[in-house]
């Protein structure tokens, strides 16, 4: 690379720029009268750049006869001419230009003076990235690695604020006294502390269904919105809470906690707690009716009912609604304890005992229409006694379908065919007798030779027997009429059809025939307050519970009392055979069906209840176990 | 517990001798005061879930029972007096309350929000803003054990990275071979210099968080000019003042410094990436549990 000096006068002056640790500037300039200078990384060059981003010989610098100065590559590399990455490139030096090779930065102008090339070489970049300025808090520590602390802290704030809290708040105002919602998401469901009971699924959705103000707890009239018929008071709320009792201690002081909270006390909420999971609501504790049904006495002092704490030791014997006058809709009813005795005039003559009788009449006659209405060696309940419905109680004894097999209300026959007093009508019986001898006549004496055979009658010899005969029938045939009032005194009377089983009123004259049958009623159900069910206890026999083969009297009330039940049935906590929780006879919001409890186990299990703590301990699996298994058709309504 | 502990958090407490004061300075905040509040925190737990089973709630045990608002009251205002912690380590103290005990409780009453918050749900969890707070409760929870777990192994083998080199220090020795090299690989043919400017211009702080964490930089380029030059000098015709060879050395020696400090930072990085989900989670936390009682008391 030898360049002749002076030729053409051209010259190119380097001013090399170094920076010294105080910053400030040092400038070693040189001269080259040359034609052309080059520049590289190569110490030979005129242009020495130790910079590793610049080839050897990098790119060639010569000034043209216009006194323009051209720059071109001599390498495969490009450089910068005037921010762009160019080959070859041409500058105006006295507009001046800038060149840029790796970190250096090469400024071409012309000297005012000799009007010669001044090119300004100077470093911009450090050599390397470690030699730049480092903040080494920063550097050493993950900040710019993730998203700050604080960033993420405030984002998750109102991430979570917005969809949690703002976004249901603004479901319950759109949905304020809307009737229904609409069926699709709605924010405030997230506030669901859990799965709503079975009755409720189809609430899942409405949360303002139950929670119509906000702050504020949920109120009875909620509920009452939809429970319009079952919900009714058990007992006036200020009788309950007298009976409750004044609270204590930590009661006390919990309550007053509600209240301060704005949970007034003895909301439908309080038993029927919510959100508890997809199961059915739990049949009530005992504990929770002992706490004011035991001693009730002593605080609710004018209470009609009894003191009642458990079934197995504290409970009253039973006092079944027994009736006082049969006859009416609505026969007059009182409750009288077991203890007492008590008997019942339902207007029928029946003597169990008879009728059950191993032997005698009734057993036989059993036995010989045994064929015709499958009756055992004895008569039994059953043969009488037909299960309503629901296998809970029984049907009321029917004449026609349950006495009439023994007891034929048959008077005559026409052609095979038996005509039967109708029973219940003393009118009509009056009025069939009647017709009855009216329209018929006494045997013909056979002396007579009787309707078909009259040509050849069997007489005694003699005229004046024929004449007698004759005039005995004539008086007999016109006298008939009068012996259907003889049939009736006698079907009303001692040893009549009617006289077997009914009390019977007497005429109201001598010689009248207005006999009148006592009304009869007969009584469905004793026990109104509690829940009995016969279908349940199926594996009994019903001479364990009812002592009717020695009964001589309808009167007699057969039911048994408390310590029949209590052979099997204990309280809640007991280790009978079936521990008995209040709820399995009874229920807070009493009605003529059968209780929750029992209602609940009969129903279809499809979703299982998650909990069996609250139901009374080992009550349904022992009931299970005693009915051999079968527990869904414990009872009916 | 003791022995558990004892290899993670310094000394032994010394034992008593007469005549001198116990010297508790050395003590970690896990075994502060003779275990302290880890017997608080025992005690918490015993006292919590024996009156869970003692306590018969109707129908079950729930977080809306006064057994249940009770733990919740109690977890709640635990977790604003935890989330002091942040204030409060701003200012080192001494004394009976000093940062160190109010670590101690903040780990130990901390993990007892375990037993207390899962007792407060009463084991009802669903996919709603209750369990939401309790998620993110558990989250915070399990992050703070796993700083814990860091901070008892972590500084150990950071001091043992570094050798007694600051971080300052690491920077300078950094600084002095990229000089070197730059001088050295000046008389290079292009493309070997072009593979020192590579190793030159990388910042050593580069990579994102997955490699700091990892320790792993695929893309460095000083250990890439190295294997590249190594090859190039295997078919390279063998000489005796070949530049290459002391550019190649100092690489190697600028390589190893680069892998201390990639260590040093990925332990540092474990030192911090757990606050990084404690503290937002944290935040979050706070914000979920105020939805949680806003709601509760919303649709009262």
């Amino acid at each position: 690379m030898e360049h002749e000096a002076g030729k053409g006068g051209m010259s190119f002056i380097v001013r090399q720029i170094a920076l010294k640790s105080d910053g400030s500037e040092i400038v070693r300039a040189e001269n080259h009268v040359q034609d052309e200078i080059l520049v590289g990384r190569s110490s030979e060059n005129q242009i020495h750049l130790p910079d590793l981003a610049v080839n050897p010989v990098h790119a060639s610098i010569t000034r043209d006869d216009d006194g323009k100065v051209q720059v071109q590559s001599v390498s495969d590399l490009k450089f910068e001419l005037n921010g762009r990455s160019v080959s070859k490139g041409t500058i105006d030096p006295a507009r001046g230009g800038e060149l840029r090779f790796g970190g250096h930065v090469i400024a071409v102008g012309k000297d005012a003076e000799t009007s010669g090339i001044v090119c300004t070489v100077r470093r911009v970049e450090a050599l390397s990235d470690s030699a730049e300025e480092k903040d080494q808090a920063k550097i050493y520590s993950l900040t710019g690695k993730l998203p700050s602390k604080r960033l993420s802290a405030w984002g998750f704030v109102i991430l979570v604020l917005a969809a949690c809290l703002a976004w249901p708040i603004y479901t319950w105002a759109t949905y304020r006294g809307v009737e229904e919602r609409p069926d699709k998401f709605h924010a405030d469901t997230m506030w669901s502390s859990g799965k709503l009971s079975l009755a409720h699924q189809s609430l899942k959705d409405d949360c303002q269904a139950c929670h119509v103000d906000a702050f504020v707890s949920v109120r009875d009239n909620a509920c009452l919105t939809c429970h319009t018929e079952d919900a009714h008071e058990h007992a006036p709320t200020d009788r309950q809470l007298v009976s409750r009792g004044e609270l204590k201690g930590f009661a006390k002081f919990r309550r007053n906690v509600a209240i301060t909270f704005n949970k007034p006390p003895g909301r439908c909420v309080e038993c029927h707690t919510e959100h508890e999971g997809a199961g059915a609501m739990q049949p009530t504790a005992q504990q929770f009716c002992a706490e004011c049904h035991d001693g009730m006495d002593t605080r609710l002092t004018d209470t009609k009912l009894l003191n009642a704490a458990d079934f197995g030791d504290s409970h009253p014997q039973f006092r079944p609604a027994v009736m006082t006058k049969p006859g009416g809709d609505n026969p007059p009813t009182r409750r009288i304890s077991l203890d007492d005795n008590p008997t019942e005039d339902n207007g029928l003559k029946f003597p169990h005992n008879l009728h059950l009788s191993k032997t005698g009449g009734v057993a036989q006659m059993g036995r010989r229409l045994a064929g015709k209405y499958g009756f055992g060696a004895s008569l039994e309940c059953k043969d009488c006694h037909t299960p309503d419905n629901d296998n809970v109680r029984f049907q009321p004894v029917d004449m026609e379908k349950n006495c009439s097999m023994c007891h034929s209300l048959a008077f005559d026959e026409i052609g095979g065919t038996f005509r039967q007093l109708p029973h219940g009508k003393p009118d009509l019986v009056r009025a069939d007798l009647r017709a009855y001898f009216r329209s018929t006549r006494p045997n013909r004496p056979i002396n007579l030779g009787s309707r078909g055979n009259s040509n050849n009658p069997r007489r005694r010899p003699g005229d004046v027997n024929a004449a007698r005969t004759a005039s005995d029938y004539a008086r007999a045939v016109r006298f008939r009429p009068t012996r259907a009032a003889q049939a009736i005194r006698a079907v009303f009377s001692r040893g009549g059809a009617c006289y077997d089983c009914h009390g019977v009123t007497q005429p109201t004259s001598r010689s009248g025939l207005n006999y009148g049958i006592m009304p009869v009623s007969q009584t469905d159900r004793y026990m109104h307050k509690g829940w009995f069910s016969h279908k349940a206890h199926n594996d009994e026999s019903c001479e364990s519970c009812h002592v009717a083969a020695t009964s001589g009297k309808a009167s007699d009330l057969l039911l048994p009392g408390i310590s029949t039940c209590r052979e099997c049935h204990g309280g809640e906590a007991s280790s009978s055979d079936v521990p008995s929780s209040c709820a399995m006879c009874h229920d807070y919001h009493a009605d003529e069906g059968a209780p929750w409890l029992i209602r609940n186990q009969n129903k279809p299990k499809t979703i299982s209840a998650p909990d069996k703590k609250a139901a009374p301990r080992g009550q349904t699996e022992k009931v299970a176990r005693r009915q051999g298994g079968v527990r869904n058709d414990r009872s009916g309504g | 517990m003791a022995s558990l502990f004892a290899n993670l958090t310094g000394p032994k407490k010394r034992q008593k001798t007469a005549g001198r004061e116990r010297n508790s300075a050395h003590d970690g905040f896990l075994r502060h005061a003779g275990y302290r509040w880890l017997k608080i925190f025992v005690l918490i737990c015993l006292v919590s879930i024996a009156s869970y089973f003692w306590i018969d709630v109707q129908p079950r045990h729930n977080g809306g029972s006064w057994y249940g608002y009770t733990l919740g009251t109690i977890g709640a205002l635990l977790i604003l007096w935890l989330t002091m912690l942040g204030l409060r380590k701003r200012a080192m103290t001494a004394g009976s309350w000093s940062l160190k005990a109010w670590t101690s409780a903040h780990v130990y009453l901390g993990l007892s929000l375990i037993v207390i918050g899962t007792l407060h749900t009463g084991f009802q969890l669903g996919w709603n803003i209750h369990t939401l707070a309790y998620a993110l409760m558990m989250i915070v929870i399990i992050s703070g054990m796993f700083g814990i777990y860091l901070y008892a192994t972590q500084p150990q083998k950071l001091s043992s990275n570094r050798e007694e080199m600051t971080e300052t220090q690491m920077i300078e020795a950094l600084r002095s071979f990229d000089r070197q090299l730059h001088d050295a690989a000046q008389p290079l043919e292009p493309e070997h210099a072009a593979l020192v400017q590579g190793s030159l211009e990388q910042d050593p702080f580069s990579g994102g968080f997955f490699k700091r964490i990892t320790g792993k930089y695929p893309g460095c380029k000083t250990r890439y000019a190295i294997a590249e030059l190594r090859r190039a000098r295997t078919y390279a015709p063998r000489t005796d003042d070949n530049p290459t060879e002391k550019v190649e050395q100092l690489l190697e020696r600028k390589e190893d410094t680069m892998w201390r400090l990639r260590k040093h930072l990925q332990i540092k990085a474990m030192l911090q990436v757990w606050l990084y989900i404690h503290v937002p989670m944290t935040f979050a936390l706070i914000a979920a549990l105020s939805a949680h009682i806003v709601s509760v008391f919303f649709y009262w």
